[in-house]
């Protein structure tokens, strides 16, 4: 075995110190104490929050998925980064591969009392590192956060752990450039204004494969700060049905409540899913049915929630418990949650190149014409004292438009007609070309971006991959963000785009139609422009007295642990300005037939606090969010209760009903044991019901495509 | 309660069993004997003594947490070493938020990761360990810096014995060339 050339047992031979006796014991009596913690809560289970007993049940399924993901995960772990923790959580579902992955593990909102003991041991270590001494005021209660983020952590937070490795190079890059010192400031306190929220440099690996959302967030930034990397939702262009590699996964299964009442995830605002399965479907193919991407295709069509009244509010959760139209013995609790609509007055000048491949391959009626057409509505939407710029990237990388003012619009338009297709990519000289001009045209407090229109042939010559995605992130830094438009089919590379878009803090959308250049474009041209809240993560918490069990009705790749959901330093998605954001849990009353979890044989008697009667909430709905300048995370809640219920489906809001039936549309699609006997005929009967005014004739595609779909159906 | 029951003779597993019906002086046995094992495999992680106490103090709160779900006690160490190379990467994870959050402003403050050893004859041998991808280097310093059994080291890594051998493979050959790349 052992070569001469090297001798790994060499490796025990490096010296390495021996422990302090203070720290060790430190480390001891913090650790009894989490042990004796752990003892009484599985030996005493009162105390109310419901939460309490069933530790040892939870963490045991915790420790059976840990050893499944642990096993199934060498591969996707390579691809996953350390800090979007969306992006992690997503990966994890998809490994995970049965039983449910929703929750795991336990709220700890309740319990920072107890944990400041701990939190003092924390202390004692901590401040070899942070300069505060541990008696300064705000200290604790920091530390007494964080360390309630690592015991839950040692919970339930293993599991992702078991996810949360990376490539070894990463693993081990040394962290010379930031003063990891720091344990305070971001977490729960007040953030200094204007801090910088700037990218590690290690990040190569985790650029590669990290999720971010798209975070446009420039205009409401500091003029010189840039946004840390946020989870982009999952890369979802199914494109070529059956040539992309596209991460599949399982359903959300069915929960109980006595054993997980907290289901936490990070929303989605990522709708490309449904243009995806669009395109499926209307050549005649039933899209793969482990892509189908619920929530997305629910989030693609605009509601018209009610929002906040002021931008300080980011946005408003509205919602409705209605009874579930596949099931007599199930409600639906839908929660719409609107984005504040950033009046135009208050939207920040810009400055965009657009990038353009007019490469020979763009030369087919679904790519360059669209794109010009797509660009051409752009135009006309932006105000005039934006600016634009034209480049393109063919043979002859060149500048078609200096930057612009869009006062002089006609002479843009000229310039998106004149393009010609031809000549090869030269994707490097391009990006380069576009960067110059945003630089050049730069506008403080606005918002900088190029959108990279492309077919995806995208030949970034000598350069490797990795040198691009560096220059991305780069430019990001100094505050030009990068937004990446899919064209075409068949050539499409989705990961690569998916990735610049990530590292360059944009959205990677795919258009395959003008009303989708219309609806990305135009429609959502404030929401993909400007970011009004980051990190975005949803909790509910399950009233046991009223609800049995529930099921998330998609968000399987979004999935967050929940003590995720108080850690401010754990990504999530964005909300830009107007977006709505739906997600949809099946719940079982109690007491209603139908259940599918057994009841609990060993479930020690514990009944819930007062508040939990028969009649009291169905749950808690918590929203944590950040405005986009802070690194302080916002709550918002909203209980659900009789007051949100109506006895039919038909009473609840049609924006309501619509989604439901997207929903049910996306489950068939998945095949989904929940809906197999809800006719696809009803579906559309249920959107047929909600279509409403449909100004853009976005539903009555839906229905259509609803159609198509049964036409293929087995059944 | 706290007395010491003579747990001191015992050994792991029987202090595991103990330690998992709520044996406190078990639990308190364990982490005394089993500290040192989570610093140093720390360290040869992190390369600093502070945030390898924080992983180790970590570490330890996590065994607390956590033991009950040991199912079996003989595999103890690597479960614990699992435990380790978890916090490592939470304490990663934190670095990095940390950075992206105030560190701009932040001279660089006393963490140094994996400062290196000029002193040691070995450190291309470890650098190159360091450039392995993720799931071979780990095997590595689990079978040779942490000296587990594959047994130990497979429940660390959480996958079969014959996966961490066959890492272990891979990992010889990646480092051979590795090595005479750098030797070049």
């Amino acid at each position: 075995m052992s070569d001469p050339d090297f001798d790994l047992d060499r490796l025990a031979k490096r010296v390495v110190p021996e422990p302090r006796g203070e720290a060790a014991m430190l480390a001891r009596r913090a650790a009894m104490e989490a042990f004796d913690e752990t003892s009484k809560k599985s030996s005493t289970a009162t105390q109310g929050t419901a939460d309490r007993p069933r530790l040892i049940h939870i963490a045991t399924q915790i420790w059976s998925h840990m050893m499944k993901t642990r096993f199934l995960s060498s591969t996707a772990v390579a691809t996953l980064m350390l800090a979007p923790i969306a992006g992690i959580a997503a990966w994890q579902l998809m490994q995970l591969r049965e039983t449910s992955p929703t929750i795991v593990g336990q709220t700890e909102v309740k319990q920072d009392a107890s944990k400041d003991a701990l939190a003092g041991n924390k202390i004692a270590t901590a401040d070899k590192k942070a300069a505060t001494p541990a008696a300064s005021p705000a200290k604790p209660v920091e530390l007494a956060k964080e360390r309630v983020d690592l015991l839950a952590a040692g919970k339930a937070k293993t599991e992702a752990d078991a996810l949360v490795r990376s490539e070894g190079e990463e693993q081990f890059a040394p962290a010379v450039d930031g003063g990891a010192a720091i344990v305070s400031q971001d977490t729960l306190t007040d953030a200094p204004a204007g801090v910088e929220v700037r990218r590690k440099q290690v990040a190569e690996p985790m650029l590669a494969q990290g999720r971010q959302t798209q975070n446009e967030a420039t205009g409401l930034m500091a003029p010189d700060s840039v946004i840390a990397p946020l989870p982009m939702p999952e890369p979802s262009m199914v494109d070529e049905v059956n040539r992309d590699k596209f991460p599949e996964f399982k359903s959300n299964s069915v929960v109980a409540v006595a054993e997980q009442p907290v289901s936490t995830f990070s929303v989605d605002v990522d709708t490309s899913g449904y243009s995806s399965l669009r395109r499926a479907l209307n050549q005649g193919v039933l899209p793969d049915r482990e892509s189908v991407r619920i929530e997305e295709m629910v989030n693609y069509f605009p509601y018209s929630y009610a929002g906040p009244e002021r931008a300080e509010d980011a946005f408003k959760a509205n919602v409705t418990v209605t009874p579930t139209p596949w099931n007599p013995n199930t409600k639906l609790l839908h929660i719409g949650i609107k984005g504040y609509d950033l009046p135009v007055v208050e939207q920040k000048p810009a400055n965009l190149v657009f990038l353009l491949d007019v490469s020979g391959s763009m030369d087919e009626p679904d790519k360059l014409p669209l794109l010009k057409s797509s660009f051409r509505l752009l135009v006309n939407k932006l105000k005039p004292t934006d600016t634009v710029s034209i480049v393109t990237y063919a043979g002859d990388a060149g500048i078609v438009l200096e930057p612009t003012k869009v006062s002089e619009k006609a002479k843009i338009l000229n310039a998106i007609d004149t393009l010609q297709p031809g000549g090869s990519t030269a994707g490097e000289a391009g990006i380069n070309a576009a960067y110059a001009l945003a630089q050049q045209a730069f506008v403080k407090d606005g918002v900088n971006r190029i959108m990279l229109a492309t077919d995806g042939d995208f030949n970034v010559g000598a350069a490797s991959e990795e040198d691009l995605k560096k220059l991305v992130e780069e430019k990001r830094k100094t505050g030009v963000f990068l937004s990446i438009l899919g064209f075409g089919q068949g050539n499409y590379q989705d990961v690569l785009m998916q990735t610049l878009a990530q590292n360059g803090n944009g959205i990677a959308a795919y258009i395959d139609t003008l009303s989708e250049a219309e609806k990305v474009l135009v429609q959502e041209a404030t929401a993909s422009l400007f970011t009004i809240a980051k990190d975005v993560k949803i909790q509910i918490e399950f009233n046991p007295a009223r609800v049995s069990e529930y099921r998330l009705i998609g968000y399987e790749t979004r999935h967050l642990n929940n003590e995720d959901f108080n850690n401010d330093r754990v990504d999530a998605g964005d909300i830009g300005s107007g977006h709505t954001v739906t997600a949809i849990y099946e719940m079982t009353p109690k007491g209603a037939p139908g259940q599918t979890n057994d009841p609990l044989r060993y479930k020690t008697g514990n009944e819930p606090d007062t508040y939990t009667t028969s009649t009291g909430e169905y749950a808690f709905v918590k929203i944590r969010y950040k405005l986009p300048t802070e690194a302080t995370s916002r709550l918002v809640t909203q209980p659900v209760t009789d007051q949100n219920a109506v006895a039919d489906i038909a009473q609840a809001p049609e924006d309501v009903r619509f989604g439901i039936a997207v929903s049910a549309f996306g489950q068939k699609l998945r095949d989904e044991d929940a809906t197999a006997n809800y006719p696809v005929a009803e579906i559309e009967k249920l959107a047929a019901s909600a279509k409403g005014t449909d100004a853009f004739g976005y539903r009555g595609e839906f229905m259509k495509l609803v159609r198509l779909a049964q036409g293929l159906m087995p059944n | 309660m706290d007395a010491v029951s003579g747990v001191s003779f015992l050994d792991d597993q029987s202090l595991v069993r103990k330690a998992q019906q709520g044996d406190r002086s078990a639990f308190g046995e364990l982490c005394e004997r089993h500290y040192r094992l989570a610093f140093q495999c720390a360290w040869r992680r992190v390369g600093n003594r502070a945030d390898a106490e924080d992983v180790a103090q970590d570490a330890l709160i996590r065994m607390g947490q956590g033991l009950k779900n040991l199912r079996d006690a003989a595999l103890f160490r690597g479960w614990l070493l699992r435990i380790v190379i978890n916090a490592v990467t939470d304490l990663q994870r934190r670095r990095i938020a940390e950075r992206v959050g105030v560190a701009a402003f932040v001279a660089e403050g006393d963490t140094v990761w994996f400062e290196e050893d000029s002193q040691d004859r070995d450190a291309g041998l470890w650098r190159a360990v360091r450039r392995l991808p993720e799931k071979q280097c780990e095997a590595v310093l689990l079978v040779y810096a942490d000296q587990m059994s594959h047994r130990e080291a497979a429940e660390a890594m959480g996958c079969a014995e014959a996966t961490v051998s066959y890492h272990v493979h891979e990992a010889r050959k990646r480092l051979k060339t590795l090595l005479s790349e750098d030797a070049q």
